[in-house]
């Protein structure tokens, strides 16, 4: 039976976007936490963990999302038969391994991209591997990895999308279904389009507003503090 | 569980004959969209101000919404409009417009490192303003942003087996089909994901010396 499209609709919608950033926000936050952890290891001393964490980027890198998130659907109740998942859970975890490695990536660089004059000041210092990453790389690191990371999470995003095959009901899946109700696919996935606009654009307006804030201030409150952070705005 | 490949042999014809359907989306929709994304930054930086509005909502209306809602608007939203694309068609569409946006941004980067004195230098030659724009603005941004480029289309590759959400008959369409009829779902994945692994590390060694074989000329920054 054929309806038309009403505010009920925008308002199941509305709450698709919501789990779409709910989604988003879980993996988005398991994946940098994990990248993190990868990023330190790729450019560790290590070079076992250099190995393991650059073979790890490179393949997941190397295929689309989707076949993760098949892998996540069909593969997790092959190996744990007793484990029953969620489709929320499932599309975390596939979300989150897709994360980890792009965030990695990301960190990797910022990592890199830390003068290693600093390095070799803190070891001048006596500081230990663990103090030197601590202290003096990562915060720097961190700094750097802002704008990226904020791209990157734009992109999650839109890719969350893909979880829709798992029949997880998100903004698009919930599109899906209003579109099949109502016949109007035109209005339904344009509204859909408009709320990820709206989102992604949001972050990513939030994203410069926290550049353009956090470079504001170092220039005036922290610039005589930390006499390097300036000429690490330009890396 | 025990894996077993031996069920998928049969099948390798179809995976192989897959592959190339997405490897020739993907040098579709990089080709048209890359030339249609030159086209966009043009607008974008142009004089006329209607056209810069038009070409700034494409690039931040494609590049801030999902490709898969893109596709779902074309393949199941345009025939409300009396347009019916076959999927392959929708996919193509979608992905070069998709990739019209993303290499517009890419674009705008090479062209704004490209000094403005070689342009000025270029008219002071007497040459045209085709013959500017081509020579001395778009083959050195070209150079210049020619690993981005490559990236996306990497990327465009991975990204086109959301076509297959359509019934795009591309590589993760194949995967999808063989495992219904096989069950054999971890293994045909890994082939799958495999196979998309392989093509990409193919694309980012053959990107590297294709850079190096077409940009041989002049003095690079980078070299």
């Amino acid at each position: 039976m054929l309806r038309s499209f009403n505010w009920l609709d925008l308002e199941s919608l509305l709450r698709g976007a919501v789990w779409t950033i709910v989604l988003c926000v879980t993996a988005g936050v398991a994946g940098t936490v994990l990248g993190l952890l990868l990023g330190i290891a790729s450019s560790s001393p290590s070079r076992v963990a250099r190995w393991v964490a650059s073979t790890y980027v490179l393949i997941i890198r190397g295929i689309p999302l989707l076949v993760i998130v098949f892998f996540a659907y069909f593969g997790i109740p092959l190996m744990f038969p007793d484990i029953d998942l969620s489709a929320f859970l499932t599309a975390v975890i596939a979300l989150t391994v897709f994360a980890t490695a792009y965030m990695a990536e990301i960190f990797r660089g910022s990592i890199n991209a830390v003068p290693h004059g600093q390095t070799e000041a803190a070891q001048a210092l006596g500081l230990n591997y663990a103090r030197r990453l601590r202290f003096v790389v990562l915060p720097q690191a961190m700094r750097i990895a802002v704008p990226p990371g904020i791209g990157f999470l734009i992109a999650l995003i839109k890719d969350s999308s893909l979880v829709t095959v798992i029949g997880f009901v998100e903004l698009t899946r919930s599109g899906t279904t209003i579109s099949n109700l109502t016949a109007e696919p035109i209005l339904t996935y344009s509204v859909v389009a408009v709320l990820y606009f709206v989102i992604c654009y949001g972050v990513s307006r939030l994203g410069s507003w926290y550049e353009n804030r956090s470079g504001s201030r170092m220039d005036t409150t922290e610039a005589e503090n930390q006499p390097h952070a300036l000429q690490l705005e330009g890396v | 569980m025990t894996f077993y490949f031996g069920d998928l042999l049969p099948f390798s014809g179809q995976l192989a004959a897959a592959l190339w359907t997405s490897v020739y989306i993907t040098l579709i929709a990089m080709a048209v969209g890359s030339a249609f994304g030159v086209l966009l930054y043009v607008g974008k930086t142009g004089s006329n101000r209607a056209l810069r509005s038009v070409c700034w909502w494409y690039v931040e209306a494609f590049r801030n919404t999902p490709l898969l809602v893109q596709l779902y608007l074309i393949y199941f939203g345009l025939p409300e409009l009396g347009v019916n694309l076959n999927p392959t068609w929708a996919g193509i569409v979608a992905l070069t417009l998709n990739n019209a946006a993303y290499t517009a941004e890419i674009y705008r980067a090479g062209f704004e490192a490209v000094p403005h004195g070689l342009v000025e230098a270029g008219q002071a030659l007497g040459m045209r303003r085709s013959q500017v724009f081509r020579h001395i603005e778009l083959m050195p941004a070209t150079r210049n942003v020619f690993p981005a480029l490559t990236n996306q289309f990497i990327l465009l590759f991975l990204a086109s087996s959301i076509a297959s959400i359509i019934g795009l008959p591309e590589l993760m369409n194949a995967v999808l089909n063989i495992n219904t009829q096989t069950y054999r779902t971890f293994e045909i994945l890994a082939v799958g994901g495999g196979l998309y692994f392989v093509v990409s590390l193919i694309l980012s060694l053959a990107s590297k010396a294709a850079e190096s074989f077409f940009f041989r000329w002049g003095v690079s920054g980078r070299a």
